[in-house]
């Protein structure tokens, strides 16, 4: 552990703890689960008894939502420091399935050609309950429908256009979701940026490692985003991306938890923007067209824990409200519960459940939920059983690039 | 529409955020965490010592002398905002005369005055027959509270979930939303306690209201109130709750979990403050902005190695105490506490020579000096008053 420089900075604001339990009170976890014992029991606390190794295994039970270091005060990195200890606690055993989980890119290129046969087997329960009892992963988790043609395919096929790019170049990040698993929102992404004048850029990129780091799994995952980050770098062009989790692994998890000292990653940490903080960007700066045809939908949002903890507030709400008739719930809820592959655990599975109770009920009574990654809009799909989407689409129909009603129901 | 940032969600900032929305401006409240709220009682101390225990504390606030911030709000800017914030939350939240302290029992079994209070609680003023606690709840030494008050202690080993042997007041709190609970609970105590009696529990009968307070008195036939528990405080949460729930009704956008490192300034305006965000920083733009950021507690204030004390966002100019920081009895009046930053009538800080350092800036709550607010219970009235008193000065400048 100490030779993370991460760790090193995380610890250094652990004597800013006053024990004052506003952590404790907000842990999503903590709420639902007698085996969590809270963020500051097993953080600032258990800290101190530390070497290295951990005295209490409970701090697995940690999702890493990070909600408790942001309500902290007194600017304690709580989270951070959980999901170090964790780390410390597993990389002497690390479970097969922790390393097979945070293989994203793995699954959606082997699932991508056979579609059809993977979708199938995801959706058998006999199979499904083998996986169970082999892997650890239950039953009932949430798993992406694979998709038969992939961004990158898309994008390598579409016609090609002279692009009339008055506003310049910008780089598009689709993550290994975005690349495979929830193609649309990809390529709404793409078309928005377009619409406004943008010439995109897809260059060959791999996977940030975000799923690697939440499993303790850092060398790889260090070596993910700094190979990743080379890649994004273009000139000094923008970085977009619509995958709000990976934003968040390339803006702070890999350098405040891994603490990966790499030159590329601090300057991709610094271009990248939220698909939808770039359009507030531009709403503010006066450049966003505003001229939105009306969406005449009652929808739910929830800002995914990801995302809050990148402290920039909910651009995604902000835009939406641009768009007439369109009126947005704010769900309010801290997490909902999945947080990355937690919630696809056997052992963890129903804590997940039990953390998204409340979202999932307020889900059922709107025909849309938004939310801007990936893996929440799975577990909302699959526990609420409704439609869920990433906000860019609402934007994407309200500027007429696609149908009325063909995307967000 | 016009914009304002309000810097700070304890009750100073939440209330401004709220009002600011109220009269229309467009307002973003920004909060490196939570403010102080889940760990207070839940009431709203407007003066309990000048320093002898006040018993009409718009009285003791029209009197108190300059630097007090309560000689700059003046007590009719300080009523109408306590009657604001009273009505605007509603008896459900808050009951209790502006003019009159209530009298209520602490966790320790002490008496505290206090001007407003959640009725579940005010209901604790005078005679207290038991005091009932739980085994598994430290927060709560219900033996101590009852000696104190010449109460009969009942305690019940009643764990709030599964069999943990011990929990915070949360735990217990969340336990009592549950219905099936609160008649577990009923059949429990209801042997140990006589008709009519007046008793007292922790508070932690519900999490988000106190609706199970009215159940639970039927079905103990009982007259049950709350008495706060040590941090973590459920009635402290609930307050903070309905703030943020009225926050968004009026329209507040809500920046979580990033501290303002910066400012940039066009003549004698503040024109943004910069957000340490993740990855690059945010500039909010604004007409108008509301530091609430707090004292000491919440690093509104700060004291380097060297004793010098500064405001560390705006490095706005601080009254500190002449003489020497710390009393020597701990128990003592340390002028260190009555340090922050001074503000003219219109609750802009200003600088030595009483001139507003910034035209659009406001300075509201525990981050303005001249107040002993942890002797003299004067906090929450000191951030309502102001924020009221800051809104009312940013609307006629709109």
């Amino acid at each position: 552990m100490t030779e993370l420089v991460g760790h090193d900075f995380a610890r250094a604001s652990l004597d800013h703890c006053l024990k004052c339990t506003i952590c404790e009170t907000q842990c999503p976890v903590a709420a639902v689960t007698p085996l969590f014992p809270g963020p500051k029991y097993v953080g600032p606390q258990a800290e101190r008894f530390r070497a290295g190794l951990s005295v209490d295994a409970s701090v697995d039970y940690c999702s890493s939502c990070g909600t408790c270091t942001l309500v902290c005060p007194q600017g304690v990195q709580i989270a951070e420091l959980n999901s170090q200890a964790r780390a410390a606690m597993k990389a002497k055993h690390m479970p097969p399935r922790d390393r097979l989980i945070s293989q994203t890119t793995l699954m959606g290129a082997v699932m991508t050609p056979f579609a059809p046969l993977a979708n199938w087997a995801l959706g058998n329960r006999p199979i499904r309950t083998v996986v169970e009892h082999t892997f650890g992963i239950h039953r009932d988790a949430p798993m992406p429908p694979a998709q038969s043609q992939s961004f990158m395919g898309w994008w390598k096929r579409r016609p090609q256009v002279q692009p009339d790019a008055p506003r310049g170049q910008v780089v598009f990040f689709h993550g290994c979701a975005g690349g495979y698993f929830e193609v649309e929102t990809s390529k709404c992404a793409v078309e928005v940026l377009e619409f406004l004048g943008y010439e995109v850029i897809v260059p060959e990129q791999g996977c940030c490692g975000l799923a690697m780091q939440s499993n303790g799994l850092y060398r790889s995952a260090g070596a993910a985003v700094v190979k990743l980050s080379q890649s994004l770098l273009h000139g000094d062009l923008p970085i977009i991306s619509a995958s709000g989790s990976c934003t968040g692994m390339l803006k702070h998890e890999a350098r405040e938890i891994m603490g990966v000292a790499d030159e590329a990653v601090a300057e991709a940490g610094r271009r990248i923007r939220d698909i939808m903080q770039f359009l507030r960007d531009l709403l503010e700066a006066g450049e966003l067209p505003l001229n939105f045809a009306p969406i005449n939908k009652r929808l739910l949002y929830h800002a995914p824990c990801q995302l809050k903890s990148q402290g920039m507030g909910m651009p995604a709400l902000d835009v939406l409200q641009l768009i007439p008739g369109l009126e947005v719930d704010e769900s309010g809820v801290p997490c909902c519960g999945i947080a990355g592959t937690y919630g696809l655990k056997r052992e963890k599975y129903q804590i997940a459940q039990a953390v998204g109770k409340s979202l999932f009920d307020q889900a059922k009574t709107h025909d849309l939920v938004v939310c801007d990654t990936e893996t929440c809009r799975w577990q909302i799909r699959k526990s609420a059983g409704v439609r869920v989407e990433h906000p860019i689409m609402a934007v994407h129909q309200g500027y007429g690039l696609s149908e009325p009603g063909a995307l967000i129901g | 529409m016009a914009k304002a940032v309000v810097i700070g969600a304890g009750l100073a900032g939440l209330t401004a955020a709220i009002r600011l929305g109220e009269v229309g401006f467009n307002v973003t409240l920004l909060a490196a965490g939570y403010g102080g709220l889940p760990l207070s009682p839940g009431t709203v101390d407007v003066f309990g010592y000048a320093p002898k225990q006040v018993a009409d504390p718009l009285q003791a606030a029209s009197e108190a002398p300059p630097p007090h911030p309560y000689a700059v709000i003046g007590a009719e800017r300080l009523r109408s905002g306590l009657e604001w914030i009273a009505n605007s939350l509603g008896p459900e939240f808050l009951v209790g005369a502006i003019d009159r302290n209530w009298l209520l029992p602490t966790a320790a079994g002490a008496l505290r005055p206090t001007c407003l209070a959640p009725p579940s609680m005010a209901a604790g003023q005078g005679q207290v027959d038991a005091v009932i606690g739980f085994a598994q709840l430290k927060d709560f030494p219900a033996a101590l509270v009852a000696g104190n008050l010449g109460a009969r202690p009942v305690i019940l080993d009643f764990p709030a979930r599964d069999a943990e042997a011990e929990c915070s007041s949360v735990v217990y709190a969340r336990a009592f939303d549950d219905p099936g609970f609160r008649e577990r609970f009923a059949a429990a105590a209801r042997p140990l306690l006589r008709p009519g009696e007046r008793v007292a529990l922790p508070a932690v009968l519900g999490s988000r209201d106190t609706h199970p307070v009215r159940e639970v008195s039927g079905l103990l036939q009982a007259e049950v109130f709350e008495v706060a528990t040590v941090p973590p405080s459920v009635p402290g949460l609930r307050l903070n709750a309905a703030l943020l729930a009225r926050a968004r009704a009026a329209g507040v956008r809500m920046v979580n979990g990033s501290r303002a490192v910066g400012f940039s300034v066009d003549k004698d305006r503040i024109s943004a403050v910069e957000v340490a965000a993740a990855g690059s920083p945010e500039f909010l733009r604004a007409d108008a902005f509301v530091l609430a950021t707090g004292g000491f507690e919440s690093q509104g204030l700060v004291m380097d190695s060297h004793g010098v004390i500064s405001e560390p966002l705006f490095g706005l100019p601080v009254a500190a105490p002449q003489a020497a920081a710390f009393a020597a009895d701990f128990w003592a009046d340390h002028p260190l506490l009555r340090a922050g930053v001074r503000v003219d009538s219109e609750l802009r800080p200003v600088d030595a020579d009483a001139g507003p350092v910034h035209s659009n800036l406001r300075a509201v709550g525990g981050v303005i000096g001249g107040a002993n607010r942890i002797r003299e219970l004067s906090g929450d009235g000191i951030a309502i008053g102001s924020a009221w008193a800051a809104a009312e000065s940013l609307r006629r400048m709109k």
